[in-house]
């Protein structure tokens, strides 16, 4: 015979369909959005992985001064290495944006067409798909890109741009102002050579077998080349981000949301314990005389838990659905604004199912039995006897006199059901959290936009870039030749620029706070641009720099250079109010002085008005508004998106734990609720009595939580910039994210408040009179 | 004898708010006996029933069933004990809502290996009509039917009723005496009935006084009369 209280399982389905509606519901948005991510992230790194053969993509690339000759090509050769050609020209679309033309490539970095067809005609361009996405640009249209008018044949994903770094130190990479194309030979050969950028790939003959030893190999590589011809970038795969970056990212993403996950199965299955708990206190009686009988407290455990195992079940069955069809795409197509990767199958994915089906199911499972083990450990007698609690019956809480009835009436429901609001508690503080993360995400990066220009040393800095026969150490009269011509052909006639001298180091890693490469600026006296009076030795740092980094006034700190193992220990003098970039800054002759860069040399230029006469080519990196936005820029459009999914899940998240417990609440009372209706007390009495008490509770729990929420956020926040990202976004959020959060809050508890009264009305007089279960 | 109970002592509470609610009881009952126990409130019969049951503990004092001790038995052989050889009536019916008159027959019918026919039981218990309906259709009377259908569908050994009229109107009460009398007659449980209605003492085949934690009178009742001559 079956066990027959299996029975009772649809019926209370039925009968209490909307509070298992609502956890269904929200168990099935999580498991499917989890699902889809992770079944999109694994089909993406495999497409991704899969590239690097598919495509053939480079072991490294470098850049030369000029055009190597084949008999340089074939001294490069000799190094174990294949060299490929991988010119390009950076060319100014009609829009503002930089796009990088590369010949059609036939052999290495190969392109992987996305949509149309590729270039046949001269005047024909095969765009990046994501530049075209981001861009509003589709195959067919015309565009003007250097004044001459393309029409694009198709878009593509370059193998070697998955990330769209326009330079490989760039802080972040810019999917909108950045793309990458391709042209016929015919097309590309109608390029000026002075526009053409000499880059090169290479392959090895044999590949490092590990990275230790391919960082070693390239390290040696980068000296044996350099003296075959001089370079201007260096860039091994390892280290490069337009290749790697992709890869690493979609890594982290899939833990934060995994964790995403499980936080809310642990919120959802204390949700079924209290409302079991509720059922167990309700049905006492009956449980008491099952045990009598001869029920095992274990066959109560399972009746108990199956119905919230059978529900999470469906729901992760209807979850993963729903993950493999729709929301894959959704979330492939959130990596598709961010990244620029070849077309991917979608794949089985047996860790994406374990991690939302078997994992979510087994913590129900845990939660749950454990929850009902202590919730089921009393005797037949005291569930007879209704004796459910092992502390003392403690005493009425006192309350002054003075209170109103009203008040002290409501006092008495709240304590008489705070585990309800306790749960309550956590349940609005985790919806505020993520609420709040969802909110301040783009409200930082639009405040840390709209600071930048009132933040920014000058409205553009240039940093030289040396060429490297200028510091060619086997040939000191060449290289003082060259240092000479290049210290004639940077001089401006433009009067805002002031000079200034730069050197870049690195900062060190440790395990919470990521490597960024640092910007040492050497100032003039009495500089226009910065308002600082430095004396010898002095070290300002920027201010982002000091948050990044938690540096305070007198605190010392070492970094080393970016390619070598020297280091240079440094002592805060003060903070530099700017927080554009990580810098530190320097009277101008200790910093030469320091990395012994000769009495008069400088790096660059501060100047309000852009300088024109300057060869382009002799100007390394240009710091403008543009280029200090880039990162505030990419993270809108690549979380943008996730973000407004954030917020609608907390919205959801904070309806149903507000609907639950003020349910459970409600139905907890039921019989008193009847009592004070037979007494004599309108509905609307009796609302103000059991409802008023939870909207009170509601919205101080949501305006008392904002400062704690606030702290973990910027904690978080920080946490998450720190360890993932290089640079510093300072936490500045406005307080239309505090209204948002509290008018959230206010209109969907409104929509339960509704509901609320609507089921005070609905009890009926009877109940009090009831003696049955 | 069937079930022995010997010196049983139990006490509530400690220090000076130690009451000692059964002072060292011995009784004794035949298989198939109807044995009534009677007593004021706070007498000690429900505390007695209940160590009888397994869901109380006595303090000293042992209790054998078929010759079977059950002091040593743990939690988990106590539940088996309850499930093999126990029915429970209580003054609160306390029925599963959502199941129907047959279903929560059924769930006692689920603990034994050898249940009754639940068609019978519904006839005998005048419930066959009924059998589809849920608790909060039924009245007071028919909800303590369905309890005893629940208790006896097992056949259990031992019926144990705890004033299962204490909430019941006089024609009711008399109508679930008739009814318990019966499932006595026809399967041949032994019934230990609580109660503190001194009428129902002369339907028993053995009627037991207690009166503060004693027996103070334990006899065979020789005047036997049917539940449905029973006056109060």
């Amino acid at each position: 015979m079956k066990n027959p209280l299996r029975k009772r399982l649809l019926r209370e389905l039925r009968s209490d369909f909307g509070k298992y509606a609502v956890i269904f519901l929200l168990l099935v948005l999580s498991i499917s959005e989890i699902s889809g991510f992770l079944v999109a992230a694994e089909s993406m790194i495999a497409a991704y992985d899969e590239s690097f053969e598919k495509y053939n993509i480079e072991d490294g690339n470098f850049t030369a001064e000029e055009k190597m000759s084949p008999r340089r090509i074939r001294a490069a050769e000799e190094l174990d290495i294949s060299v490929y050609e991988l010119f390009y020209s950076d060319q100014t679309a009609a829009g503002g944006q930089t796009i990088r033309i590369f010949k059609m490539r036939e052999d290495i970095n190969l392109a992987c067409l996305m949509d149309g067809r590729i270039p046949e005609a001269e005047n024909e361009i095969a765009l990046d798909r994501m530049f075209a996405d981001n861009n509003g640009l589709r195959s067919g249209d015309p565009i003007e890109i250097g004044g001459k008018r393309w029409l694009i044949s198709g878009l593509v994903a370059l193998s070697d741009y998955s990330t769209m770094f326009e330079n490989n130190n760039d802080m972040m990479f810019d999917s909108k102002m950045f793309g990458v194309s391709v042209v016929t030979p015919e097309a590309f050969s109608q390029i000026p050579e002075e526009d053409l950028v000499w880059r090169y790939a290479w392959k090895y003959d044999a590949f490092p077998a590990t990275t230790a030893e391919e960082i070693d190999v390239s390290d040696a590589l980068a000296y044996d080349l350099n003296r075959i011809v001089p370079l201007t970038g260096f860039v091994p795969r390892y280290a490069n981000q337009a290749i790697m970056f992709t890869g690493d990212d979609i890594g982290s993403d899939r833990a934060g949301m995994t964790m995403f996950l499980y936080i809310i199965i642990v919120i959802i299955a204390f949700v079924f314990t209290v409302t079991t708990s509720n059922t167990i206190v309700k049905e006492a009686g009956v449980i008491g005389t099952l045990r009598s009988m001869g029920y095992t407290k274990k066959e109560l455990i399972c009746h108990f838990m199956t119905l919230p195992v059978i529900v999470s079940l469906a729901a992760a069955l209807a979850g993963n659905v729903l993950g493999y069809t729709v929301l894959k795409k959704v979330n492939a197509d959130l990596y598709y604004g961010s990244y620029s990767l070849p077309t991917y199958v979608t794949l089985w994915n047996a860790s994406a199912f374990i991690e939302t089906t078997v994992v979510p199911l087994a913590l129900m499972l845990i939660i749950n039995f454990l929850l009902l083990s202590v919730r089921l450990r009393y005797s037949p007698l005291q569930f007879l006897r209704r004796d459910l609690t092992r502390k003392k019956k403690s005493r009425a809480v006192r309350l002054p006199r003075f209170l109103p009835f009203f008040s002290r009436f409501r006092l008495r429901i709240f304590f008489q059901n705070i585990s309800n609001y306790v749960l309550l508690f956590v349940g609005i503080l985790f919806a505020n959290t993520l609420l709040m993360f969802g909110l301040m995400f783009p409200d930082v990066l639009q405040n840390y936009q709209e600071s930048v220009p009132d933040d920014m040393l000058a409205e553009h800095q240039y940093v030289l870039q040396l060429p490297a026969g200028a510091v060619d150490e086997d040939n000191k009269v060449s290289s003082l030749l060259e240092m000479l011509y290049f210290e004639s052909e940077v001089d401006t006639e433009n009067e805002d620029a002031e000079k200034f001298s730069a050197y870049t180091l690195k900062t060190l890693k440790t395990q919470w706070i990521k490597d960024d490469e640092v910007l040492l600026y050497g100032i003039v006296p009495d500089s226009r641009y910065l308002n600082l009076s430095l004396k010898e030795g002095d070290v300002y740092i920027s201010g982002s720099f000091a948050e990044k980094e938690m540096l305070s006034p007198g605190d010392s700190f070492t970094m080393k250079e970016v390619y070598e193992d020297d280091t240079y220990d440094f002592t805060v003098t003060g903070i530099y109010p700017y927080h554009g970039a990580l810098c530190i800054f320097m009277r101008q002759d200790d910093l030469n002085g320091m990395f012994d860069l000769g009495e008069d040399t400088f790096s660059g230029y501060f100047s309000e008005t852009p300088i024109t006469d300057i060869d382009r080519k002799y100007i390394g990196q240009e710091i403008d508004y543009s280029s200090l936005t880039k990162v505030s820029r990419q993270l809108t459009i690549s979380m943008g998106g996730m973000m407004k999914v954030v917020d609608a899940f907390a919205v959801i998240m904070f309806v149903i734990m507000i609907y639950l417990m003020s349910k459970i609440i409600i139905e907890k009372n039921a019989q008193s609720i009847s009592m004070t209706k037979i007494l004599g007390y309108s509905d609307s009495e009796i609302s103000r009595l059991y409802i008023l008490v939870t909207s009170i509770y509601v919205i101080a729990v949501m305006v008392l939580s904002i400062p704690p929420v606030s702290a973990v956020i910027q904690w978080l926040f920080a946490v998450i910039i720190r360890m993932e990202m290089s640079g510093w976004i300072p936490f500045r959020i406005s307080n239309a994210v505090y209204r948002t959060m509290i008018l959230m809050g206010s209109v969907s508890y409104l929509l339960i408040a509704a509901l609320e009264y609507r089921k005070v009305r609905g009890v009926p007089m009877g109940d009090a009179l009831k003696n049955t279960e | 004898m069937f079930l022995e109970v010997k010196g049983i002592k139990k006490a509530f509470g400690e220090g000076s708010s130690r009451v000692e609610v059964l002072k060292g009881i011995d009784l004794a009952l035949e298989r198939g006996e109807f044995c009534v126990l009677l007593g004021p409130s706070g007498s000690g019969k429900s505390t007695l029933l209940n160590i009888i049951g397994g869901i109380d503990s006595a303090d000293e004092g042992e209790i054998f069933i078929g010759g079977e001790p059950m002091g040593k038995m743990k939690e988990k052989q106590l539940t088996m004990y309850r499930r093999q050889h126990l029915g429970y009536i209580f003054q609160m019916y306390n029925l599963i809502p959502n199941l129907t008159v047959r279903e929560n027959i059924e769930v006692g019918a689920y603990l034994s290996k050898n249940p009754l026919n639940i068609d019978e039981i519904l006839q005998t218990l005048g419930l066959a009509e009924h059998a589809g309906k849920l608790p909060s259709q039924l009245s007071g009377g028919q909800q303590q039917r369905t309890a005893i259908g629940r208790a006896i569908v097992k056949n259990p050994d031992i019926l144990l009723c705890d004033e299962p009229t204490g909430a019941l109107d006089y024609k009711t009460s008399k109508e679930i005496l008739k009814l318990i009398e019966t499932v006595n007659q026809t399967y041949g449980n032994t019934v230990v009935m609580v109660t503190h209605n001194d009428a129902i003492k002369n339907m028993a085949d053995r009627v037991i006084r207690l009166r503060d934690g004693q027996v103070r009178d334990n006899r065979v009742n020789t005047a036997k009369i049917p539940a449905e001559e029973l006056e109060w």
